[in-house]
């Protein structure tokens, strides 16, 4: 989240689209309750069902599953058209200026400029920014304005104390306000040197391969960006968007979402109604889960949603921003953390085989300033080479040197695609032959899950930990395998007991980016052991073959700090404390004198150093564990202001920051939009940003410096356009069909679906088409009354929910004879479901493009183990034995929602 | 409960013959709890936790086309949301799911303890909390047949009563319940009745003034001189839609009846029954046998 | 069926035979137990009753088992004395007599068969209200067992048993007092089943003439 679960609260407007929120987060949803009762904030709901978080919303919309972009881009040129936008911030505080280069082109036909067919991929030379200064009739710097001194309370200048040495060093991996986790992250190219250095000569169709050895250097970002401050220039960012969305017109979203035009225009009219009359007082937020990133386009959906909020001056803002609402307790923990094959813990990006140093590595993932030459950038991932050699410092210790480039080469390489559907794919093919299966259920998670269970038959070995006798454990008695089959399958299996979340201590970060420490509850119980324990001790074991064996390259392993007091047991404070680093030699900040001696905690990241004098595990998470102590422990409840920030609970990264990108709370001179809810400000008097929350900003960049507040991004300000390799699918969101869908794209029938998507090839992986048996689009989901596939295990669950079902319309059901509580199968081109009908008013039939169309819903929760499951109660097949195998091209979630199945009395 | 909690005051008491002890001391404010429904998300953490607090054993339950899965409270279930998918307009435009916390409603007029025969085995206590006492039950179910709500369950083992305490046991010590404190949303309330029929009282106002909805209101019905369980609607003027909240509960009239006049007239009738005979008896006495002689048959009618 | 009444050899009448009497006392008993566990349950101040019947508890598990037996008493009953107990054209003018039988007067009361019309209302009476007492019973004795929607069986029951107890205590008054403390000799009658001559001649003339006629050994001088 760009803001936090407690900030919700201060908004006059929801949107709350891809989640369900009241019952998937239903502690999180107190605030948006709150924003009702306290603040008469709207609330708008769009979902393929009327969900219980509908149930408590102003508005619902029942939309086709995947037709979000669509709805999204309506909104767009809604607001666009009904000047419901904020100018000055679009100006001063997005890309809206910028000019494109000439040959950019918008997918009318529904590919953007450089699509190579055959390779599926974008040659991205023309998504990028003209160079060149200002070519519109307003003077370069429209703003310099007269900076205000707001008085400093006694609590602001507190909370103002960030303990990161006086400047604020900021962090966000997200550029566009998506979560990281979507790989959103800026991945410019720094080809053409430092520093205002002249942009490397590009032409169309070189076809540049990123990194390969002897091609031409990649495109990268001009550092003197041509611009338009009156938005008028044909090829600004601005007139470019108009353009893109002057094609989803409220008649287009109807046809493609299903939504009926007078419902869509009274949506539009409520949620842009925040800029009503151009007043920037009110703030809206949007509100999103997995609804929006399991589809083939996922990241784009979150992309349209940010340029929405950019578009309305919504992001940084109390009440405002871009909310993902993540779907476990520590999800945002895990992807901070390294999460996905590509990413190092912080967002640093994993080395290609290409890296041939740690010099060419640091210098292809640190952005160089780009942007007009008139303002200032802050350029925050300028530090990168900081955060890596302090990463590499915390893994490898004294053997990290700077002579052995700091054991860069003991880190992996990727040369290719190690994402969540690959791995299983690669199994499945043979290629992997093994799998340690810690904290998830994978052959229930699917995609697939036939394919994952024929996989995991060609494996030698699984290793699987967790708390209860899982699919995955037992994959080889999933239903439909023979005895005679059983028997030749030669898998071994390791089943390891682990400990659940109430026997375990470590912090959890939730979706507010709040680390938040717990104790140990109970121990676990019987033979149960905590991960960290099995997880050193399988270390330890391999360590020692390697130093007994040696092997081709054991020195990674050798060499790996392992500097726990109990080597066999790993205490997670200290894991937590090596994580957050600490001063190697003793340090002094040249400004304000403060010392550090060697050995010492570090405050915070402005500390980190890339000569190898810090170490860090996580940039990210330094000032988490000081010397004063567990930050993630405190549980200080006060909150001064009265805006739910709670600087004194727990610890929110960045470096305790509770809304990100603050600044952008204030005008272009400092000054809070709504003064009512101040979070940030620029004190004359301190000449510093001062306020309730930390400032997310260079604290003493005064505001006629016009540093942009969205210092993650080279450009310090917001990408609206995003350029060069940002997307794999286009600087802009396009609304693209799912890869099954009941009709052709009504925007270009000839480009229904993402090009940049590759379906996989094996045998299993079938997909249906539009005019097949398969007409009924299929949406997943989870309900409040469980918890992923674990709680069919708990009695209590299995009463609130017992069975199986399927949700579906009324008058689906009555087409086909089927009752509610009588017994269905659902097909798609993979497999069937089977399940209890659950007919209901709450899904309705929908007209899309003119075709009649049923949608209906499957909660993932059943398997073939639990309690009911093992007493024969319910029916034992996987919901995602239908999903499909594809994913997004950006963060490579699959397709969950919106696949196309058949029904039938079962 | 199975105790009575020491440390409230008794008001009424079931069954119960003479003066309630302690009554007249002043130890409690009128307690209640207040139910938004229109906050409500129907995510059950109120069933869980009155389940864990409360000791509730497990029940097996079948899917029935609803996310409820059960239909009525039962006596190891005391808390159950009813889910209504409701079209207001019955168009097929307007839809509404509407989810009503169901539990005791700790009546003022507690139909349960009016109708309940035996001696304590119902209470309520002054801050309004009517309260089952097992120990005292004795299986007879009347109180199932008082209640308007629909809430007393016999246990088929044990024969005996349950139904939600408003955790006596919590509020005795100056907590919240449990369902309160498990309540994610906050549509869920605990004070004194005052304070929450203020609360709910604004809530409804905003719902008419912010929300559109015209009807909203506050469910503290009358007949029953109101509960110390409220609930804040979107149409108070149609409860039962809500899983069939009771438009105008009161203690059934038969019930009344049975337990007010009939009882006294029966009792005149039973006293005046016996009295009656006695003075027979001493103003006529026996009828007596002559044991000497036949006794003629004349001056008999015939 | 038949009356089996005859004269004795030894002068008395019999007037119950054994089978009556077990009958009659299988209703008796258990419509006490009934009455008291009844009464308990009706008022907080006679709660204290169920001391002598079990405990509360046990109380209200046994009434409405004794109230089974005590209404297959009363269908035993039926079936020995229905026909007995119908209404004969003379009844109408013992009613006209009832103030002088309440009196003592019984000179002015006309002669009566087996049962005079007193002890028929009591059997009717009995027999009426007990089938009331059994079907509002049932539905008082499960109430968890009646759906919502039959909810009005319930509220019909709670109110009429009572009132149909009411009734069967009444009749049960008179009964037990014109038994005991009026017709001397009449308990011992329904406990060892026979009655003196003068007895039968006394409360039961028509019957006893009848008896005497149809019996072999009218001609006993006594």
């Amino acid at each position: 989240m760009t803001n936090g679960y407690t900030d919700i609260k201060n908004t006059d407007m929801m949107l709350i689209m891809g989640g369900n929120p009241a019952e998937n987060h239903p502690c999180g949803f107190k605030w948006a309750i709150e924003a009702k009762k306290v603040r008469n904030a709207k609330m708008i709901v769009v979902d393929p069902r009327f969900t219980r978080t509908a149930a408590t919303a102003d508005l619902f919309l029942q939309i086709r599953a995947g037709a979000d972009i669509a709805f999204l881009g309506g909104l767009l040129h809604y607001a666009i058209e009904n000047n419901r936008i904020a100018k000055d911030y679009i100006v001063n505080y997005t890309n809206a200026a910028f000019i494109v280069k000439e040959g950019f082109k918008l997918p009318e036909d529904g590919l953007y400029s450089g699509f190579d067919a055959t390779k599926q991929t974008y040659d991205k030379a023309t998504w990028n920014y003209e160079e060149g200064g200002n070519v519109g009739p307003i003077p370069s710097v429209t703003t310099k304005p007269a900076p205000r001194a707001p008085g400093v309370t006694a609590a602001t200048a507190a909370a103002s104390d960030s303990g990161t040495s006086g400047a604020a060093h900021p962090a966000n991996a997200a550029a566009a306000a998506a979560k990281p986790a979507e790989k959103s992250a800026p991945k410019v190219a720094a080809g053409g040197g430092k520093g205002g250095a002249a942009v490397a000569p590009y032409t169309m169709g070189a076809g540049a391969v990123p990194g390969a050895s002897g091609a031409p250097p990649p495109p990268s970002l001009p550092p003197n960006v041509a611009y338009d401050l009156s938005l008028q220039h044909p090829r600004c960012v601005f007139q470019l968007l108009k353009q893109q969305y002057s094609r989803y017109t409220p008649e287009m979203v109807e046809r493609v979402t299903g939504i009926p035009k007078d419902q869509f225009l009274k949506a539009a009219e409520l949620f842009t109604s925040v800029r009503k009359d151009g007043d920037m007082k009110k703030a809206a937020t949007i509100i999103y889960a997995v609804g929006w990133t399991q589809h083939s386009f996922g990241t784009q959906i979150i992309r349209t949603a940010a340029i929405l909020q950019m578009l309305l001056g919504n992001v940084g803002r109390a009440g405002g921003g871009v909310n993902a609402l993540r779907g476990h307790s520590n999800i945002q923990g895990a992807t901070d953390m390294a999460g996905i094959f590509d990413n190092l813990p912080g967002y640093l990006k994993v080395p290609t085989p290409a890296d041939a140093n740690f010099a060419a590595y640091t210098h292809r993932i640190t952005p160089t300033v780009s942007k007009p030459t008139e303002w200032d950038s802050f350029n925050y991932w300028a530090n990168t080479p900081k955060f890596a050699t302090s990463l590499l410092k915390a893994m490898y210790g004294d053997a990290a040197k700077a002579e052995n480039d700091w054991a860069f080469d003991y880190l992996p390489k990727i040369d290719r695609n190690y994402s969540w559907t690959n791995i299983w794919d690669n199994m499945y093919r043979g290629k992997i032959k093994g799998m340690l299966a810690f904290g998830m259920n994978g052959v229930a998670i699917g995609p697939d899950s036939q394919k994952n269970i024929d996989a995991l038959k060609k494996a030698d070995f699984l290793v699987v930990g967790e708390i209860y006798p899982d699919e995955t454990s037992e994959f080889w008695s999933s239903p439909g395998i023979s005895k005679d089959e059983m028997k030749k399958i030669n898998t071994t299996v390791y089943r390891l007991p682990c400990a659940g979340f109430a026997e375990k201590d470590g912090s959890m970060t939730n979706s507010s980016r709040w680390l938040q420490w717990k104790n140990a509850a109970l121990p676990p119980p019987g033979q149960a052991r905590l991960d960290q324990d099995i997880i050193a001790q399988i270390f330890l074991k391999v360590r020692e073959l390697y130093k007994k064996e040696g092997g081709k390259f054991p020195d990674p392993i050798l060499n790996l700090t392992w500097p726990y007091t109990d080597q066999k047991h790993p205490s997670l404070t200290e894991l937590a404390k090596e994580v957050n680093g600490k001063a190697l030699v003793d340090l002094e900040d040249p400004v304000t004198k403060q010392q550090i001696k060697a050995g010492q905690q570090l405050p915070g990241f402005a500390w980190l150093k890339d000569d190898g004098t810090t170490s860090c595990g996580n940039w990210l998470y330094c000032g988490s564990f000081t010397e004063a102590g567990n930050q993630t422990a405190r549980r200080g409840t006060e909150d001064p202001s009265g805006q739910g920030i709670h600087q004194g609970w727990a610890w929110s990264w960045p470096a305790n920051r509770r809304v990100l990108y603050n600044r952008a709370s204030c005008d272009p001179a400092g000054k809070p939009w709504d003064p009512e809810r101040r979070q940030v400000w620029w004190s004359e008097a301190t000449k510093k940003w001062v306020g309730n929350d930390v400032p997310d900003f260079k604290v003493d960049s005064p505001p006629s410096d016009h540093m942009g507040p969205f210092i993650m991004n080279p450009e310090g300000i917001a990408r609206i356009f995003a350029p060069l390799a940002a997307f794999a699918d286009g600087p802009f969101p396009e609304h693209y069909e799912p890869i099954e869908s009941v009709v052709k794209n009504p925007f270009h029938p000839n480009q229904s679906t993402n090009p940049v998507v590759k379906k996989f090839t094996t045998d299993r992986d079938v997909y249906a088409k539009p005019g097949d048996e398969f007409n009924i689009i299929c949406t997943t989901y989870r309900l409040t009354e469980h918890y992923h596939y674990w709680t069919k295990n708990n009695p209590v669950n299995v009463q609130l929910i017992p069975e199986p079902f399927v949700e579906m319309p009324v008058e689906l059901a009555e087409s086909l004879g089927i009752k509610g509580g009588d017994k269905v199968k659902v097909t798609s081109a993979r497999s069937h479901y089977l399940a209890k009908a659950f007919v209901t008013k709450r899904i309705k039939p929908m007209t899309i493009d003119g075709k009649k169309v049923y949608q209906i819903g499957i909660p993932i929760h059943q398997g073939f183990r639990g309690i009911a499951e093992d007493e024969g109660r319910n029916e034992k097949t996987l919901i995602n034995r239908l999903s499909p195998t594809v994913f997004d091209p950006n963060a490579y979630t699959p397709e969950f929602k919106g696949f196309l199945v058949k029904l039938e009395k079962a | 409960m199975s105790q009575t909690q020491a440390n409230l005051e008794v008001r009424r008491i079931s069954g119960h013959a003479g003066t309630v002890p302690g009554a007249g001391l002043k130890r409690d404010l009128e307690v209640a709890k207040l139910i938004d429904t229109t906050t409500c998300i129907g995510c059950k953490a109120c069933e869980v936790a009155c389940m864990e607090w409360n000791s509730l054993t497990y029940t097996e339950t079948t899917f029935d086309n609803t996310y409820q899965t059960m239909p009525e409270t039962t006596w190891n279930f005391w808390n159950l949301i009813k889910f209504n998918e409701y079209e207001p307009q019955g168009d097929g435009n307007s839809l509404m799911l509407l989810m009503r916390k169901d539990q005791c409603m700790h009546c003022e007029e507690p139909g349960c303890l009016i109708a309940c025969p035996s001696d304590g085995a119902i209470v309520q206590y002054a801050n309004g909390i009517v309260d089952f006492q097992q120990d005292e039950c004795i299986g007879c179910g009347y109180c199932i047949t008082g209640c308007p709500f629909n809430i007393p369950k016999m246990s088929p083992k044990s024969q005996k009563v349950f139904k939600c305490t408003l955790c006596v046991d919590r509020v005795s010590e100056g907590l919240e319940p449990a369902c309160i404190k498990a309540c994610p949303t906050g549509c869920l309330h605990f004070g004194t009745k005052d304070e929450m029929k203020e609360l709910g009282e604004s809530r409804a106002k905003q719902l008419r003034e912010q929300s559109g909805f015209a009807h909203a209101g506050v469910y503290d019905p009358a007949g029953v001189g109101g509960t110390h369980v409220l609930y804040v609607l979107h149409d108070a003027t149609n409860p039962e839609a809500y899983g069939g909240l009771p438009r105008d509960p009161h203690v059934p009239w038969t019930v009344w009846l049975w337990k007010k006049p009939l009882k006294w007239l029966g009792n005149l009738a039973m006293a005046g029954g016996l009295i009656g005979v006695f003075v027979h008896y001493l103003r006529f006495g026996p009828k007596t046998i002559e044991e000497d002689h036949d006794i003629p048959n004349q001056g008999k009618k015939p | 069926m038949r009356d089996e009444s005859h004269l004795l050899p030894n002068g008395r009448v019999q007037r119950y035979t054994f089978r009556e009497r077990l009958m009659h006392w299988v209703a008796g008993f258990s419509y006490l137990y009934l009455l008291i566990t009844g009464l308990a349950f009706w008022s907080p101040w006679l709660f204290g009753l169920t001391g002598i019947t079990g405990g509360p508890t046990i109380s209200r598990l046994l009434h409405p088992w004794v109230g089974v037996v005590f209404f297959l008493g009363t269908v035993w009953m039926y079936g020995v004395w229905s026909a007995q107990m119908r209404e004969s054209p003379r009844d109408k003018e013992w009613w006209h007599a009832i103030k002088h039988y309440i009196r003592n007067e019984d000179d002015q009361v006309p002669d009566e068969e087996r049962f005079n019309p007193g002890q028929k209302l009591l059997f009717w009476g009995f027999f009426w209200c007990g089938l009331v007492l059994l079907l509002t019973g049932i539905v008082l004795w499960i109430p968890e067992w009646i759906p919502w929607s039959l909810r009005f069986l319930r509220l019909i029951a709670v109110i009429v048993h009572p009132i149909a107890a009411l009734f069967t205590i009444a009749l049960f008054i008179i009964h037990v007092y014109m038994g005991t403390a009026v017709e001397r000799g009449a308990f011992s009658s329904i406990v060892r089943g026979d009655v003196s001559r003068k007895w039968a001649q006394r409360f039961h003339r028509a019957w006893y003439e009848q008896v005497v006629r149809e019996s072999p050994n009218r001609n006993d001088p006594r």
